[in-house]
C-alpha cells in the first residue's frame, strides 16, 4: 500500500514539475481534445486534416510568428502594439515590390526592411528617448496604418495591383506562380504539411536558439528581470530593449511577407486588425510572464497553435454565431492569466496553512506529553 | 513581568532559518540594548513585534496583552512606534503636519485646524525639551532632528514603547548628548525602548539590560552594570571569529588606480593613489560620498571633474569601457542590483562576463560549468545544482555567487560596495578572508563598508570621508574604531570631539 503511494507520488511530483516547465503543451494538448470532441460531437471525425488545417491557419503562423517578436519584447518588460498596422505596411511595401521587380529576393526584403525599420522606429523612441513603450506603439499602431490607407489610394494601381484600395500580387507577374502557387498556398507532399508553416517553424528554432544559446539571449531575460542589475553587470540595456523592437519588425516582415504569399493581397482599412492582441494572447498562452523576465519562447509556438485550435473550436459549435467569438477567445485569455497569477499564490496559501497546522498539532502533541 | 514579552519566536523564510526559539523581555521604563552583527536576526525580530511580518511560533505579550496575530495597525494602536534607521518622515510637509499625519485635527466644518495643531505639537515639544519650530519645513531639518520628530510623533500617538534603530548612526557626539539626554527624560515619565546599535560605548552609556542575539538565536541577556563590552562583543561574534587577526602585511606592487582631483555626484576634489594588490577601505557615515566615488570608478555616475586613470590609462564613459579595463564592482544592496530573480545560479555568475565577451555569442555550456565549479570551490559557495534559482541561496551565498559574477571577468581591481550587508556572521568572515585572498593573488580590492573593525582585520589603508572629502587616511596600524568614528562624524574639528581625542 505505501509501495504504491510512493509510485503514485513519484509520478505526481514528475507531472507536476513538467506541468510548471510545459504548461504550455498540456494547454494546448486540452485545447485540442476539446476540438476532437466537439467535431465528433458534430457528427463528423477527427482527421489529419484538422491538424493540417491548423498549422495551416494565419492564426498559427502569421500571429506566430509576430507573437515570437512580441515574446522577446514583453520578456524585457515592454509591449508592442503596433505589429498589427506594421504588417499591413511590410504587406504593401512588400506587394509593390514584387510588382515594380518581379524578384522574389526584393519582394522578401523589402517587406523584412520595412519592419526592421517600423521597429527601429518603436525602439528608439521607446528604448533611447525612454518614452513608454506602451504610448509609442500606439501612437506608431496608428501611424502605419494610416499611411498605408493613403498610400493605397495614391499609387498608380498598375503598382498596388488592384485599384479598389488594396494591394495586389500581380498574376501577371512570372514569379506569380511560384509565389503564391507553390510557396503560399502549397504544402508538403505526403504529409499535407504547408510551406509556410515550415517557414513558421525554422523561424521559432532559430529565436529560440538565439535565446538559449546566445549571450545576446541571456541579456534580454536579464534586463526583464531585474534592469538595474543588468545596467550594472555591464550590460547595454538600452541596446537590448531597441533590439528587440527590432527583432519583432524583422518578424513582421517575414510575417507580412508570407501573408502576401498566402492570400495576395491586403487590405489596409481591415488586414490585420487586432493582429497585436492575437500575437499578446498567443505569447499569454505559451506561459510567458507579462511582468517580463522569464518565459520559454518554445510556449510561443505552442501558444499559436492553441489560439488557433480555440478559434476553430469557436467557429465549429454551430450554436455560437461569430459575433460572440472575441467573446470567448476573451474568456480563455482571462482563465489562463489567472490560473498563471493566481494558481501559485493559492498553492503558497495552502503550503502555509498546512505548515500552521502541523506546528499547531506538533504543539498540542507536546502539551498532551508534558502532561502526561 | 515586564511590558513586553516574546518567547519562543521562529522564524524562517523559505530554507533560510532567521530566528531559533527567541526571547526578548523588557521592563516598563528601561532602556532594553538588543544586540547582535548583522542578520543576527534583530531586524527579524522587530519587524515580528510590529506585525510586519508574521511569526512561525512563539508568543508576544505586550502591556498584558496576547498578541497571536499582530498586524501593524494592532501594534501601532498597542503602543509600538519603530524609529527606523532610515527616517521616515515627509520631507514636503511642515514639522506639525507630520506629527499630525493622518490623525489631523479638524474644525467643525471638516476643515484642519491648524492653529490648535501648531499649538499642541509647541507644547509636545516643550514637554520633551526638543527644541524645534513647528512650522518649519522638514526637508529643511538636520538628520537628528528628523529623529526628533519622528520619536516626538511616535509619542504623541501614545506610543509605550518606541523602538529605535541605530538611532546614532548619522549624529554628531553633541547630537548624540542631547538624543540621550530625551531618551533619560522619557524613561523617566515610564516609557521603554529597545535600542539597537553596535557602539558599545554608547549601549554602556545609555542602556539598562541589554539582550544578545547570534545567526538567529538567543545567546545572553542581562543588566548591562553586570557585564562588560568585551563580554557583549565576545557574546554578540562568537569565540571562533573574535580577535582572529586575518591581516598579512604584503609587498605591493606599482600604483594601479589613480585619482586626480575627481569631483562628482556627492563629492568633490578627491585625490587617492592605489597601488596593486593593496585593499583599501573606504568607511564614512550615510551619504559621505564613499559610495557615489565608488559607482564614479565604474562608470555607473558621472564625473564633472578630475581624471581617473587606470594603469596610466585615463578613463572615462560607462560601465563595460571600465570592464575592459578590468575593474570590477559589488554593488550595494545586493536584492536591487544584483540578483536578476528569474534566472539561476549559473547565469547570474556568467552575466557580466557574457557583456564583457559579447563578440563572441555563442554560449560554451560545458565551459560555463568548469568554470562556475572553479569559483565555486575557491569561494567556497553553498549551492546545490547550478541550475537552481538564486533565490534559492542564503543571502551570504547569493553575495558570494555574485562576487563570483565579478571573478569571472578577470578584474584586476574589484571595487565592493558594502558586501557584507544582509549576510551571517559566518559567511561575512569568509568575504573578508577572501578578500585578503585576492590581494594576495595580486587583485587590488577597495572596499566601502562601515564596519570598522572588519576594516581592520584587513585593509593596508582605511580612508575616511566626511560629507564627500576625505577627511583622514588611516595606515593599517593606525585604524581603530573610535578615531575612525571622530573622523568620520567630523568630531573631531568640534569641541567636544577634540577633547575626546586629546
Amino acid at each position: 500500500m505505501r509501495a504504491n503511494k510512493g509510485v503514485f507520488a513519484g509520478i505526481g511530483s514528475l507531472l507536476s514539475k513538467a506541468w510548471k516547465r510545459y504548461s504550455f503543451i498540456f494547454v494546448f494538448a486540452i485545447v485540442l481534445l476539446v476540438y476532437a470532441f466537439t467535431i465528433e460531437a458534430n457528427g463528423n471525425t477527427f482527421k489529419w486534416g484538422h491538424i493540417t488545417a491548423i498549422l495551416a491557419s494565419q492564426n498559427t503562423v502569421i500571429v506566430g510568428t509576430m507573437a515570437l517578436g512580441m515574446a522577446l519584447v514583453i520578456i524585457t518588460g515592454q509591449i508592442d502594439l503596433s505589429v498589427g498596422s506594421a504588417l499591413v505596411l511590410c504587406s504593401g511595401v512588400s506587394i509593390m515590390a514584387f510588382n515594380l521587380t518581379n524578384s522574389v529576393i526584393i519582394t522578401l526584403l523589402a517587406a523584412v526592411a520595412a519592419g526592421a525599420l517600423c521597429g527601429l522606429i518603436n525602439g528608439v523612441l521607446a528604448g533611447y528617448a525612454k518614452m513608454p513603450p506602451f504610448i509609442v506603439t500606439l501612437g506608431t499602431m496608428l501611424i502605419y496604418r494610416s499611411l498605408m490607407l493613403s498610400v493605397v489610394r495614391e499609387i498608380d494601381p498598375a503598382i498596388t495591383g488592384s485599384s479598389s484600395s488594396q494591394f495586389a500580387l500581380l498574376s501577371e507577374n512570372s514569379s506569380y506562380d511560384f509565389l503564391r502557387m507553390k510557396f503560399g498556398t502549397g504544402s508538403l507532399p505526403g504529409v499535407s504539411i504547408p510551406y509556410i508553416t515550415f517557414v513558421f517553424v525554422a523561424v521559432m528554432l532559430i529565436i529560440l536558439l538565439v535565446s538559449r544559446r546566445t549571450k545576446y539571449g541571456k541579456s534580454v531575460y536579464a534586463v526583464g528581470s531585474n534592469e538595474k542589475a543588468a545596467f550594472l553587470a555591464g550590460i547595454n540595456v538600452q541596446g537590448v530593449k531597441v533590439s528587440v523592437f527590432v527583432i519583432t519588425g524583422i518578424l513582421v516582415g517575414i510575417a507580412a511577407f508570407v501573408q502576401a504569399c498566402k492570400i495576395g493581397n491586403v487590405t489596409p482599412a481591415s488586414s490585420g486588425k487586432s493582429y497585436e492582441m492575437y500575437a499578446i494572447a498567443a505569447v499569454v498562452l505559451g506561459g510567458i510572464g507579462m511582468s517580463g523576465g522569464k518565459g520559454n519562447l518554445l510556449g510561443v509556438f505552442f501558444g499559436a497553435l492553441s489560439y488557433t485550435t480555440i478559434n476553430f473550436i469557436i467557429v465549429s459549435i454551430p450554436a455560437l454565431t461569430t459575433d460572440i467569438q472575441d467573446t470567448f477567445q476573451g474568456l480563455v485569455l482571462i482563465v489562463v492569466i489567472l490560473v498563471q497569477t493566481v494558481g501559485p499564490v493559492l498553492k503558497e496559501r495552502f503550503a502555509e496553512a498546512r505548515k500552521r497546522r502541523l506546528t499547531r498539532k506538533v504543539a498540542r502533541k507536546e502539551l498532551a506529553d508534558s502532561k502526561a | 513581568m515586564g511590558i513586553l514579552e516574546m518567547q519562543h519566536i521562529s522564524k524562517a523564510f523559505g530554507g533560510v532559518i532567521a530566528l531559533t526559539d527567541v526571547h526578548l523581555t523588557v521592563e516598563a521604563g528601561e532602556i532594553h540594548a538588543l544586540l547582535g552583527e548583522n542578520g543576527a536576526g534583530k531586524s527579524t525580530l522587530m519587524n515580528i513585534l510590529t506585525g510586519v511580518i508574521t511569526t512561525d511560533t512563539g508568543e508576544i505579550l505586550f502591556d498584558g496583552k496576547s498578541y497571536p496575530n499582530p498586524t501593524i495597525a494592532m501594534m501601532e494602536r498597542a503602543g509600538i512606534a519603530f524609529v527606523h534607521q532610515e527616517v521616515n518622515v515627509v520631507n514636503d510637509l511642515a514639522v506639525f503636519e507630520n506629527i499630525f499625519l493622518n490623525r489631523e485635527l479638524k474644525t467643525k466644518l471638516g476643515l484642519l485646524n491648524r492653529k490648535q495643531m501648531i499649538e499642541e505639537a509647541g507644547q509636545l515639544f516643550t514637554r520633551l525639551g526638543v527644541d524645534m519650530d513647528p512650522c518649519s519645513m522638514v526637508s529643511e531639518l538636520k538628520t537628528s532632528q528628523k529623529q526628533l520628530l519622528e520619536i516626538s510623533r511616535a509619542l504623541h500617538a501614545n506610543a509605550k514603547m518606541l523602538i529605535l534603530d541605530e538611532p546614532t548612526t548619522a549624529l554628531s557626539t553633541q547630537e548624540v548628548e542631547h538624543l540621550f539626554g530625551i531618551l533619560r527624560k522619557l524613561k523617566a515619565q515610564g516609557h521603554s525602548f529597545i535600542f539597537i546599535s553596535h557602539k558599545m560605548p554608547e549601549i554602556f552609556e545609555i542602556a539598562d539590560r541589554y539582550t544578545v542575539l547570534r545567526n538567529g538565536m538567543f545567546i545572553s541577556s542581562g543588566f548591562i552594570t553586570d557585564t562588560t563590552p568585551h563580554q557583549i562583543a565576545t557574546d554578540m561574534v562568537g569565540e571562533q571569529y573574535l580577535d582572529k587577526d586575518y591581516y598579512i602585511p604584503r609587498p605591493l606592487g606599482e600604483t594601479i588606480v589613480e585619482l586626480r582631483n575627481v569631483t562628482g555626484r556627492g563629492f568633490s576634489d578627491v585625490s587617492l593613489e592605489i597601488k596593486k594588490g593593496e585593499i583599501i577601505a573606504f568607511t564614512g557615515l550615510a551619504g559621505c560620498g564613499a559610495s557615489e566615488i565608488m559607482q564614479t570608478m565604474f562608470g555607473v555616475l558621472p564625473f564633472e571633474g578630475g581624471v581617473i586613470r587606470v594603469e596610466g590609462k585615463s578613463l572615462r564613459g560607462a560601465i563595460p569601457h571600465f570592464m575592459k579595463s578590468k575593474i570590477a564592482m559589488l554593488p550595494s544592496n545586493r536584492k536591487e542590483n544584483s540578483v536578476v530573480p528569474d534566472m539561476d545560479i549559473l547565469d547570474n555568475t556568467c552575466i557580466a562576463e557574457h557583456a564583457l565577451s559579447k563578440k563572441q555569442q555563442m554560449i560554451s555550456t560545458k565551459h560555463e560549468l568548469t568554470r562556475y565549479e572553479d569559483l565555486k570551490k575557491l569561494l567556497w559557495i553553498k549551492a546545490g545544482s547550478p541550475k537552481e534559482s538564486i533565490l534559492s541561496l542564503s543571502g551570504g551565498n547569493q553575495q558570494k555567487v555574485f562576487l563570483a559574477r565579478w571573478l569571472n571577468t578577470d578584474a584586476d581591481v574589484l571595487l565592493l560596495d558594502n558586501p557584507t550587508q544582509g549576510v551571517d556572521v559566518g559567511a561575512k568572515a569568509e568575504i573578508y578572508r577572501l578578500i585578503l585572498e585576492f590581494a594576495a593573488r595580486g587583485m587590488t580590492v577597495i572596499i566601502n563598508t562601515l564596519e570598522i573593525p572588519e576594516i581592520k582585520k584587513v585593509s593596508d589603508r582605511c580612508v575616511v570621508f566626511f560629507e564627500g572629502h576625505v577627511a583622514k587616511i588611516f595606515q593599517h596600524d593606525e585604524i581603530n574604531e573610535q578615531d575612525v568614528m571622530l573622523y568620520s562624524t567630523n568630531a573631531i574639528n568640534t569641541r567636544g570631539g577634540a577633547n575626546h581625542a586629546g
